[in-house]
């Protein structure tokens, strides 16, 4: 049975007309926006903009939605929160909109049809009110434009985070480990991209749909590994981004052409891994394997949630990475701990990945799983059988791993080795003190 | 204090408040920041020591000349003069309004506050509005 569809985290409920209202009476206690209010109502807002203005006045739309914003802060911190702030912004935005294009003097053009439009449409009272599907629609037409095939993945990602989630170019900087001015100078090139490729504001159809949604799918993939990396850096901007990821799938599987099967085991996939989020860190704030962590901190709220998504991706005949992957993350929310884990199970999705879309990295956590099942030795050897091996020799994981597998044999010496080799690798401060653990509890290391 | 002394009205007139004193801040911040603006604000009302307070619109005119007949655009809001808004107090005296005028959240990104006493009479003979009891509108 499919789970109810849960409500659009962090969107604000618009009411059915806007109010002209006087503001709140001084002692009425300002309405608590709901979190990231500001944030999320910049991608809705640059959907409605761009929808009116175009896709190739991308800047002009950040522009006006940027000065909106402002508006309100310094109108709100005083006049205290209106109603329905949506509104209010809307409608500032869109005045700003129309002065802007006028400011711009084009008559004959296309923007002149523009601010026609505007002015008839504000002539019969401001567009404001629309329905929460037009309003998904546009945000997700805007997805569209944002992880389109001509812009490279790594692009894709920051213009969504900037465009659709409504980050600042200095918290894309801090989560990528960049500059503010390597970003910015990016999604310049960006929307330079943009305009010169002509990209239209419309939701794929017929046969273009599966690649551009496969596209969209892969960028929001993207977009949740970065913030999944343990690496340095803001820990808190990094759980957002994969809040951001799992908000952006929730808004594409709730309409018709994001609801398919491997939309919502991608989305599956998000919720059952950030479900496990909260064990990842120990007190000191160091990263522990998932055999040591506390399953007492899980969030039961996003299994559940995840669990459902897994049901609504059982459907239609194709079965694709995200399932499989989706697949092991839900084998191990269920099991009460590591070694009751169902790791046959496991190891059965890892051979259908690896037989899929071969890789290194696949097939070393697939050692993990074989080692589980059969024991360290076969796990050792199913290591040594990794093709194209060279490809891992530098990633510390391999070695770590491997110290691990020789540890269970007794191995220490050789176990030491391989973690003294990890070490080396590992190149932030969180990998390396985890490496070092598993040193300290090497006897004679 | 046997007696409380008839409290006083001050001025606090906002200076730096304009967008572009926040646009660097993130989406997160610039709400966080309108809703302690917002907390201060309800406090200083619902302890009856604000009688008013709004902010004020961007777009400022100028008018002078002997007859009114310059009439002029500015400052403009970007300018760290602008005034952007008001708050009217109801405390006991200067030093009062001072410390609330410090407990301002805005202060962090560069707010200015400028804070007079109201005056009966001026050098002209010129009589305010001010009422000597309190008018504030009661919170509820």
């Amino acid at each position: 049975m499919p789970m109810p569809r849960p409500p659009l985290p962090g969107s604000v409920r618009i009411d059915s007309a806007p109010k002209t209202t006087p503001p709140p009476p001084p002692g009425a206690q300002p309405t608590q926006l709901v979190e990231h209010f500001f944030r999320h109502e910049t991608g809705r807002l640059h959907g409605a903009l761009v929808r009116l203005l175009g896709v190739h006045n991308l800047s002009l739309a950040q522009d006006v939605a940027q000065e909106a914003m402002l508006r309100a802060l310094r109108s709100w911190s005083m006049g205290g929160i209106p109603p329905n702030p949506s509104a209010w912004i809307t409608k500032v935005a869109m005045n700003l909109a129309r002065d802007a294009l006028r400011h711009n003097r084009m008559s004959e053009s296309k923007e002149g049809a523009i601010i026609t439009h505007l002015e008839q449409t504000s002539s019969r009272g401001p567009r404001i009110a629309d329905s929460e599907m037009e309003i998904r629609d546009d945000a997700l037409r805007l997805m569209f434009v944002c992880c389109h095939p001509s812009i490279a993945p790594d692009a894709q990602v920051v213009l969504a985070l900037k465009v659709l989630c409504g980050f600042s170019t200095s918290e894309i900087a801090r989560a990528f480990l960049s500059s503010d001015a390597a970003i910015e100078k990016q999604l310049t090139r960006t929307k330079q991209r943009i305009q010169d490729s002509g990209i239209g504001f419309d939701l794929p159809e017929g046969e273009d749909l599966t690649p551009r949604l496969d596209g969209v799918l892969a960028a929001l993939y993207l977009l949740f590994n970065e913030g999944y990396k343990a690496s340095a850096g803001d820990n808190l901007v990094r759980e957002d981004l994969c809040a951001e990821a799992i908000r952006l799938m929730t808004l594409l599987v709730a309409h018709p052409v994001g609801d398919t099967p491997r939309s919502h085991a991608l989305l599956a996939l998000m919720l059952l891994t950030s479900a496990r989020f909260p064990s990842r860190l120990d007190e000191q704030g160091e990263l522990l394997r998932l055999d040591g962590q506390d399953r007492s901190k899980w969030n039961w709220t996003l299994i559940e949630r995840g669990l459902g998504e897994l049901v609504a991706a059982a459907h239609g005949d194709s079965v694709t990475e995200y399932h499989l992957q989706a697949g092991i993350a839900a084998c191990h929310c269920m099991a009460a701990d590591y070694a009751s884990t169902d790791w046959p199970r496991i190891l059965r999705h890892y051979d259908a990945l690896q037989a899929m879309k071969p890789s290194p990295i696949v097939a070393m956590n697939r050692a993990v799983a074989v080692s589980n099942v059969h024991g360290p030795q076969a796990g050792l050897d199913a290591l040594d059988e990794i093709p194209q091996s060279d490809r891992l020799e530098k990633h510390y994981l391999l070695h770590a791993v491997r110290g691990e597998l020789l540890w269970q044999l007794k191995d220490y010496a050789g176990a030491a080795q391989s973690f003294r080799r990890a070490l080396q690798l590992a190149q932030v401060g969180p990998e390396q003190t985890y490496i070092s653990r598993l040193l300290d509890r090497t006897p004679n290391a | 204090m046997e007696s409380t002394p008839a409290p006083t009205p001050f001025l606090l007139l906002f200076r730096n408040s304009g967008p572009e004193t926040h646009r660097h801040l993130t989406a997160d911040q610039r709400q966080d920041l309108m809703l302690r603006w917002n907390r201060w604000f309800d406090e200083l009302v619902a302890s009856g020591k604000a009688v008013e307070g709004q902010p004020l619109e961007l777009e400022t005119r100028l008018v002078s000349g002997a007859r009114g007949e310059r009439v002029t655009d500015g400052p403009f809001a970007e300018s760290k003069e602008a005034v952007g808004g008001y708050v009217k107090l109801l405390v006991r005296d200067l030093e009062e309004a001072t410390e609330i005028a410090r407990r301002h959240p805005g202060l962090e990104h560069g707010l200015i506050i400028e804070v007079r006493r109201f005056m009966e009479v001026c050098h002209l003979g010129v009589t305010g509005t001010y009422r000597s009891k309190a008018s504030v509108v009661s919170a509820s």
